[in-house]
């Protein structure tokens, strides 16, 4: 690598915006550490909005500051897609957080996720990538866009699923105690997995339509096929298991965790381990 | 008869189905050759009865129109997937710059037993073409042009390549990695007609250490050609491969002796006389043809719609605020009340 490159900057003051807002929110859930029993005002909460929104302006810089140094964006490398895929998320869930106060307190659970993003990402090395004849097709903004959705749709619902799951605990239902019941909880979380699917449903339809443009076949269970159809069924499963019998909180819970680590495997596995051609590059 | 469907109908048999599908798509994980396609088509099979049984018999699905069209659209997925399976077109067709499409020089051809395309009636002309490199030999875009007949008959200049193909009849071209040069020769034997035609050498950049090939002329031995190309390619550097600034050099191996053949130079050999008439270039395409994906593609486009119409609906009923609403209940209990299997009690009441 030579030296540190234009995004370097950008992007570990972005990351440290958004662990300020995972200790804030933290600190929220767990107010002992300040000598209270439990936090009376939610004023902690806009302090967590403010460093949520640094840190997505700083990320933007980051982005665009690579953008301009290698000509293309962050569309290739494991590298750009993190970088990415932290400033998206980060968007999506602030949003969420700003307009659903209920679902606040689970950031203690999504910010940390957001966290191995972040702690990967710093560990890569920032080589520019080649921008591939196919990556031209305009279909990729809207398959590339619809699969942010989707990410951010499954990351809040794993930030409830993980306080279903944590307040199996003592300590967890002592963190959680200012949210709703878990049943509410439940509804909620299962709301962003059914608005996942649809998010997922048209990312899917529109990777196709790109796949028949770039390589002449809309579907070929490739590696990263598979596995994003898997994620999907994973999807469908869960739904439909939910139809049929009465679901504990915690196993639904373990349930949404299961199908966002497939759709993590998807995003930041499989395009990296496999050579198939749906990298794009051949 | 009903008793059976309803039977058929059970989403405990979906979930089986589902789990099947999920283990059929895990052994087909990057398309390994000795797992048959069974293992995804039977399950799917199993799906479409079961799907169907549900449609016919169970009134939370046939009766919320969304849900339903989802459901429906799903089973027109499978169909329309296994429709295009018996009536497309797969194949491979090399190119020389200036020659006609002809079906006949098709290779490696999959087609389904339903196949019924109009392929006879496609034809364009392949005009010369370009490719760009990244450094660091990265390809980048391909142009590659093509003149085709408009419904008036009147010739139509074309430009396409990468995420654009050329579409005839529903046919479409596209432009692959595989592509390179190929020498125009004429033989005329010391008796009989002369006969010209052109030597495909391997894909360029990607062999270009073997740029070579054999023929055998009527009546002749076996003659070994290699093609000692230069062309713009530079490994460290952006540079663009065409037709117009190569050349070559045509080395023409026979079982006794080794002859270097410039460009419209020729060799005399036993029985006859070879002449490098020309240094062309051919592009590789790739044929598809599949006149299921359109429709595949409103049906899943209708199919999603329904799905987001069903949940609006449903989230509707009992809208996002009834969450907003909880949690400002919870702030105000909060401060009167630590108790939080009592507030838990009173929230579950009210969602
Ligand atoms: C193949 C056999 C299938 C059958 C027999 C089936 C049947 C059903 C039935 C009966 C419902 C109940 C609706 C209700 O109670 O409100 C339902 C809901 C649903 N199904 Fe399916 N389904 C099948 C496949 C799929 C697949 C492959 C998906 C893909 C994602 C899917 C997604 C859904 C969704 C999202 C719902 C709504 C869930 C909810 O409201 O919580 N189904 N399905």
């Amino acid at each position: 690598m030579n030296g540190i490159v234009s995004e370097l900057p950008w992007l570990w003051a972005g990351l440290g915006a958004y662990f300020v807002a995972t200790l804030i929110a933290m600190w929220g859930v767990v107010p002992r550490f300040a000598g209270v029993p439990f936090v009376k005002t939610k004023r902690h909460e806009h302090v967590v909005m403010i460093f949520l929104v640094v840190g997505i302006l700083l990320l933007t810089m980051a982005i665009a500051a690579r953008w301009i140094r290698i000509g293309h964006g962050p569309w290739i490398s494991l590298f750009e897609l993190l970088v990415s895929q932290l400033w998206s998320l980060g968007i999506i869930f602030f949003l969420l957080y700003w307009r659903l106060p209920g679902l606040r307190p689970s950031a203690v659970v999504v910010l940390p996720v957001m966290w191995i993003l972040g702690s990967w990402v710093l560990i890569l090395e920032p080589t520019a990538s080649h921008f591939p004849a196919t990556y031209y097709n305009s279909w990729k903004w809207v398959h590339v866009g619809l699969g942010k959705v989707f990410l951010a749709l499954l990351l809040a619902g794993v930030g409830l699923a993980g306080v279903m799951v944590l307040r199996r605990t003592q300590r967890g239902q002592r963190w959680f105690s200012s949210m709703p019941s878990d049943a509410v909880v439940d509804h909620l979380a299962w709301r962003f997995m059914m608005l996942a699917l649809v998010f997922d449903s048209l990312m899917l339809i529109a990777g196709a339509v790109w796949a028949q443009d770039a390589w002449g076949r809309y579907w070929a269970w490739d590696s990263l096929e598979t596995s994003a159809f898997l994620t999907w069924l994973f999807l469908a499963i869960g739904l439909h298991v939910r139809l049929s019998y009465r679901v504990p909180t915690w196993v639904s819970g373990l349930m949404i965790i299961g199908i966002f680590a497939m759709a993590f495997a998807t995003y930041f596995g499989t395009p990296y381990i496999s050579s198939a051609a749906h990298k794009g590059m051949v | 008869m009903l008793t059976i469907i309803q039977k058929l109908a059970s989403l405990k048999f979906t979930l089986v189905g589902m789990v099947l599908l999920g283990v059929g798509a895990s052994l087909s994980y990057g398309n390994p050759t000795d797992i048959p396609v069974w293992v995804l088509v039977v399950p799917m099979i199993l799906l479409v009865v079961n799907l169907s049984a549900a449609i016919l018999t169970n009134p939370r699905i046939n009766q919320q129109s969304g849900l339903l069209v989802f459901h429906v659209s799903l089973l027109v997925i499978v169909i329309l997937a296994a429709v295009g399976r018996l009536t497309h077109m797969d194949a491979h067709i090399e190119l020389v710059v200036g020659s006609v499409f002809a079906r006949q020089n098709l290779q490696e051809i999959k087609s389904g037993p339903l196949h019924g395309g109009n392929l006879d009636d496609v034809s364009f002309v392949q005009g010369p073409f370009s490719v760009q490199y990244a450094p660091g030999m990265q390809r980048g875009l391909t142009h590659s042009q093509v003149k085709i007949k408009n419904k008036r008959g009147e010739w139509q200049d074309k430009v396409v390549g990468d995420d654009r193909p050329l579409i005839i009849n529903g046919y479409r071209f596209y432009t692959t990695f595989n592509k390179g040069f190929t020498s125009v020769l004429t033989w005329v034997p010391d008796e009989g007609e002369a006969v010209t035609g052109t030597v495909n050498m391997p894909s360029y950049p990607l062999f270009e250490y073997k740029q070579d090939n054999r023929w055998t002329p009527p009546g002749g031995d076996e003659i070994k050609f290699w093609l000692q190309l230069r062309t713009n390619m530079d490994e460290k550097n952006a540079w663009v491969l065409e037709q117009g600034s190569s050349s070559g050099v045509l080395v023409v191996v026979t079982s006794a002796n080794r002859y270097e053949v410039p460009l419209g130079g020729f060799v005399q050999l036993g029985n006859g006389r070879l002449q490098f008439d020309d240094l062309r270039m051919w592009m590789g395409y790739r044929l598809f043809y599949d006149p299921t994906i359109q429709w595949m593609f409103f049906v899943s486009i209708a199919g999603v719609m329904g799905l987001g119409y069903y949940f609006w609906k449903k989230m509707n009923v009992q809208p996002w605020m009834v969450e907003a609403s909880v949690a400002e209940t919870s702030k105000k209990m909060m401060i009167n009340d630590n108790h939080s299997t009592k507030r838990n009690v009173a929230m579950e009441d009210q969602s």
